[in-house]
This record gives structure tokens, C-alpha cells and sequence, in this order.
């Protein structure tokens, strides 16, 4: 029999402890999502539609259908106490009618998660020299990225997408590059709304990164100084070090924020999952059942994102720097 | 007859309003140990930086082994690869292990391989005695250790002098041992070390000079059996007496 005490123990323990492992249904639900995306994606881009057809379901319809008309029947000759049963029923419901746009969602998806990651890691290449010049530079350069990211994280993003995809020529650029909109390579909106979002995530990663640098002592650049290192290659290889691994948290949520915040792309026609979602919803007029899905799909590509960011602060983990104080 | 290795020509410091040095000057030469000592706020530590230029000076001139380090056109990197400086809190770089902290200037400012400089780290953490410790980080070190660690970084770069600022006074008293006796032994080896310290053990047994700096000017300057049997000046007396009675 647990006493609190020893509850209160297993529980640091366990805290302390907390890696991939602990988290099982988090492990599964991430697991099973990427296993059906994966295979989603290799029949439908990669072989033409091998396994099946595409914009086919692998899930057949039917056995849920029946289910949930036998539930159904079942609730109604219960009469007032079968309300539970009802809900059940509604449950398969819900399946049987979401199942046959899988397909289509899961090729939104693989956009969604394209536009994030290029928008996020070309992000962090403006983002790192931003926050260092916002730390270390002289006044000058100081102001301008502080100008740069008030400006990006002053307006709003949907406006900063416009602004890019109508007023500016980069559209009619990106048009007229080889390959863009053949086969595999997305059609210029796409690559706007990327560029949009490298600007704009630069702005709030940089934000991330110029706390974290702060916190790094100022004993570490005087020791690297000391040895002789230029102001430059000691903030690389002493400061920044120590500072992105301070960031990672933080760092963290403006991928998960992303993932949600690139549904925007969608105003400017994007193909992305919300999009996608939009389209098949105003031809079915099945609106409940596909922004729930949608929203379970983005909830899925956010815990997904979360374990990664915890494996890699794990990975990366140096005793006594900080985060893995968990 | 050969230049002296280090040598304050009238050193002035002030920040703002407050001088901090005013009128330093002195020599030493190769294989020499110069003891500084003073009360708190005398300029010692400052008087240090600026001898790698860590900090600026704003008047009179410090020349290392003949060659005028102050004057505008000077690369600071090019001077702080042959000034090498411990620090009182250590300033080990904290995500490097010991044998990583003590090569990083070798392969990042020497240009040494990554062979090279890891053969050269370990010879300097056996020189400090922590060979043993060579894969363990800056938090997995008692505070001798890192100081020992701190004082092979500076070594590793074969400096032509070694800077000490308080080197032990962030540690606890029981290992404040060890790393005098690290620097006893390097005193021994003949490298040249200009040392901020209040250790007047260390003092007494290995310095050649000891410089007694108040109010960032130099008070006295002599061997040190002169400051501690015969002081010249009245303040230096009354100075080394009461650290002596602090220390007993």
C-alpha cells in the first residue's frame, strides 16, 4: 500500500526521469498517426497509388456504418436511458462519415508540414545572427533588429502574407522559376508562404534566442576573449552553444505555434490541411466532422512536435546547463 | 642586455570620474612570480586586465617582451594567445568537458587538428593533476578542480605569462590547497606569473616580488622578505599585519 510519502517519491522520481518512455499513449497515438501518413503518402506521391487508389480510404466504411446503426436502433428502443448508447453510436458515426477524406487530408497534411519546417528552420539562420546582433551589437545594428522584429511581430501574419503574395513581385518571380508547380514541387504560393513565414517566425525565434544569449554569464565570453578568441568565434563557440540549448524550451512553442499559425497560408491558396478541410467541407456541407478531424490532425502533428522537442533536449543535455532541470 | 618581459610605464585607469590606476609602473622579467596584493577596490584586478587588454587603459604604456601592447594598431587576439589568465569564479566554459575546455583555444585560435590539441589537453590536465577527470563537465567539478582546469586552459596556449586574478579566493578554504600547490609548481618550472592573491603563503615561498598596490598606486615593490621582515612603508606594515591576523 503506497503512503503519501512514498507516492510523493515515485513522483520526483518519475519527474526527474521523464523521457520518451513515459509518456506511452502520447508514444502510440504519434506512432500511429505517422505510420498511416507515412504509408498515405508513399502509395499516393510515391507509387502512383500501388497499394490503393488514391483518395481511397484503407479503411472501409461499412463495418463502422453498421455499428453505428445497430447502436442506433439499440438507443432508440431503450427509449429515454439510451442516451448513452446514443452517444456511442454518434461516435462511429462521426468515423464512418470522416473516413473517406483521410486520404485527402493526409496530402494537406504532408503541406502543412512542409510550409512549417521550411518556415521555421529557414527562420532560425535570420533568427540566430538577429538575436546576437540584438545582444552584442554596437547601436547601429542594434536598432535594425530590433526594427526588424517589431516590425514582424507588430502586424499581423495574415497581412504580412497579402502584402508578399499581392503587392510585392515575388509572386510573379517564383512563377517563373524552373519546376516550381511541376510534379512534387509546390506552385508559388506555396513558396510565398513560406517566405512569409521565414520572416515572421525569425522575428519571434530570434526573441527566444536574445533571452537565452542574456543568460548566458558574462564570465564565458571574457574567458573565451582571454584565450584569444575574436568576439565573433567566441559568441559561436562559447555563447551560442550554451545559448541555444537554453532556448530549446521556448524555442519549442513557436514550432507548435507555427504548426497551427500556417492554416493562414490558406488565404493565399495554399494547399495546407486547413485548406484542404475548407474545400471538402463547403462540397460535402459535412463541417462538424471535418474541422473536428482537422483539429485532431493538427493536435496529432503538435504532439509529434513536442516529443521531438523533448528527444532533442535530451539528446543535447549537458550537466548543469540548465535544461534538463526537469 | 635582453628587454624585461612585462613592463608598466606609467599606467593610468579611470571609469568615468573614478581613477582606478594612477601612475603604475613596473617590470619583471622572465621566469619571474610577482605577488600582488592591496586592499579591496586598489586596482589589483584591474591592473591585470589590463595587461591582456581586457580592459583598456587611458594613459602610459605596457610593453610584453620589449613589443608596446597598448598602442592602437596592436591585435588584441594576437596578444591574448601569449597572455593566458585565470579567473577568480573560473569561467570554465560550461558545456565542454575539461579536456574540451582546454583545447578549444588550441584548435580554434592555434589551428591545431583535433589529434594534436587532445594529445597537448591531456598533458596539461596531468600537468594539474586531473587526468582522470578529463570527460567530466565544469558541474561535475569541485571548485579546485575547476580551478585546476581553468589554470590548464590558460597553460595550453604556452603562454609567455600567466595572469592570476584571486585565483582562489571562490573556493572553499579546504581546497584552496591544491591549487596552490599547482601554481607552486609552475612557479618552480620557471613560468612567469603576475598573481592577485591574498594567499601570503604562496607569497612568502615562491614569490620573486610582491607589489603592494593601494589606491591604484604602487606602495611598495621588493622581494618578499623586504615587505614581510623590513616594510619600507608604514601602510604596507599595517596592510600584511592585519591580513596576516585575518589569516590565523
Amino acid at each position: 500500500m503506497g503512503t503519501p510519502e512514498s507516492t510523493t517519491t515515485g513522483r520526483t522520481i518519475r519527474g526527474r526521469a521523464a523521457g520518451l518512455t513515459d509518456q506511452p499513449l502520447t508514444l502510440l497515438t504519434v506512432a500511429v498517426f505517422w505510420t498511416w501518413l507515412v504509408v498515405r503518402w508513399t502509395n499516393d506521391f510515391l507509387l502512383d497509388g500501388a497499394l490503393i487508389e488514391r483518395n481511397t480510404s484503407f479503411f472501409p466504411t461499412a463495418p463502422f456504418e453498421s455499428v453505428a446503426s445497430t447502436l442506433g436502433s439499440l438507443a432508440s428502443s431503450l427509449g429515454p436511458v439510451g442516451f448513452p448508447v446514443g452517444w456511442v453510436a454518434g461516435f462511429f458515426e462521426f468515423l464512418a462519415a470522416s473516413i473517406p477524406y483521410l486520404p485527402q487530408l493526409a496530402t494537406g497534411v504532408w503541406a502543412t508540414i512542409l510550409l512549417t519546417v521550411l518556415g521555421i528552420a529557414l527562420g532560425f539562420f535570420i533568427a540566430v545572427p538577429l538575436s546576437v546582433a540584438r545582444v552584442y551589437g554596437g547601436s547601429a545594428t542594434r536598432s535594425v533588429a530590433l526594427g526588424y522584429t517589431e516590425l514582424f511581430r507588430g502586424t499581423p501574419l495574415l497581412a504580412q502574407l497579402f502584402v508578399l503574395y499581392f503587392a510585392t513581385p515575388l509572386t510573379a518571380i517564383i512563377r517563373e522559376l524552373p519546376t516550381v508547380g511541376t510534379g512534387f514541387i509546390p506552385a508559388q504560393a506555396f513558396w510565398v508562404a513560406v517566405i512569409a513565414f521565414m520572416l515572421n517566425s525569425a522575428a519571434y525565434q530570434s526573441e527566444y534566442i536574445r533571452s537565452a544569449l542574456n543568460s548566458v554569464p558574462e564570465g564565458q565570453l571574457t574567458a573565451a576573449r582571454a584565450i584569444g578568441l575574436s568576439k565573433v568565434d567566441g559568441i559561436r563557440h562559447v555563447v551560442l552553444p550554451q545559448g541555444l540549448r537554453y532556448a530549446i524550451p521556448g524555442w519549442s512553442n513557436e514550432l507548435v505555434y507555427l504548426i497551427k499559425y500556417s492554416s493562414l497560408a490558406s488565404f493565399i491558396t495554399v494547399r495546407e490541411l486547413f485548406e484542404r478541410t475548407d474545400a471538402i467541407a463547403s462540397e460535402t456541407y459535412r463541417y462538424t466532422e471535418l474541422f473536428v478531424l482537422a483539429g485532431l490532425l493538427y493536435l496529432a502533428l503538435v504532439l509529434s512536435a513536442s516529443l521531438l522537442m523533448e528527444y532533442v533536449e535530451d539528446r543535447v543535455a549537458i550537466p548543469g546547463l540548465g535544461t534538463t532541470s526537469r | 642586455m635582453s628587454p624585461p618581459l612585462l613592463e608598466l610605464d606609467d599606467v593610468y585607469k579611470s571609469y568615468g570620474e573614478e581613477q582606478v590606476l594612477s601612475g603604475v609602473s613596473f617590470e619583471m622579467d622572465a621566469g619571474d612570480v610577482d605577488v600582488v596584493i592591496g586592499p579591496s577596490g586598489s586596482g589589483k584586478s584591474t591592473m591585470l586586465r589590463c595587461v591582456n587588454r581586457l580592459t583598456e587603459i587611458n594613459g602610459g604604456d605596457i610593453y610584453l617582451d620589449g613589443d608596446c601592447i597598448t598602442d592602437a594598431n596592436t591585435d588584441v587576439n594576437e596578444l591574448r594567445k601569449q597572455v593566458g589568465m585565470v579567473f577568480q569564479d573560473f569561467n570554465l566554459f560550461a558545456h565542454l568537458t575539461a579536456l574540451e575546455n582546454v583545447t578549444l583555444g588550441l584548435r580554434k585560435v592555434r589551428g591545431m587538428d583535433k589529434a594534436a590539441a587532445q594529445e597537448k589537453g591531456y598533458e596539461h590536465l596531468e600537468q594539474v593533476g586531473l587526468l582522470d577527470q578529463a570527460d567530466s563537465y565544469p558541474a561535475e567539478l569541485s571548485g579546485g578542480q575547476k580551478q585546476r582546469v581553468g589554470i590548464a586552459r590558460a597553460l595550453a596556449m604556452d603562454p609567455k605569462l600567466l595572469l592570476f586574478d584571486e585565483p582562489t579566493s571562490a573556493l572553499d578554504p579546504e581546497l584552496v590547497g591544491e591549487v596552490v600547490e599547482v601554481m607552486r609548481d609552475l612557479a618552480a618550472e620557471g613560468i612567469t606569473m603576475l598573481v592577485v592573491s591574498h594567499e601570503m603563503g604562496f607569497a612568502r615561498s615562491a614569490a620573486s616580488d610582491i607589489i603592494f598596490l593601494d589606491d591604484g598606486r604602487i606602495v611598495e615593490h621588493g622581494p618578499p622578505e623586504q615587505l614581510f621582515e623590513n616594510p619600507q612603508a608604514a601602510r604596507t606594515g599595517e596592510f600584511l599585519s592585519r591580513l596576516t591576523h585575518e589569516g590565523e
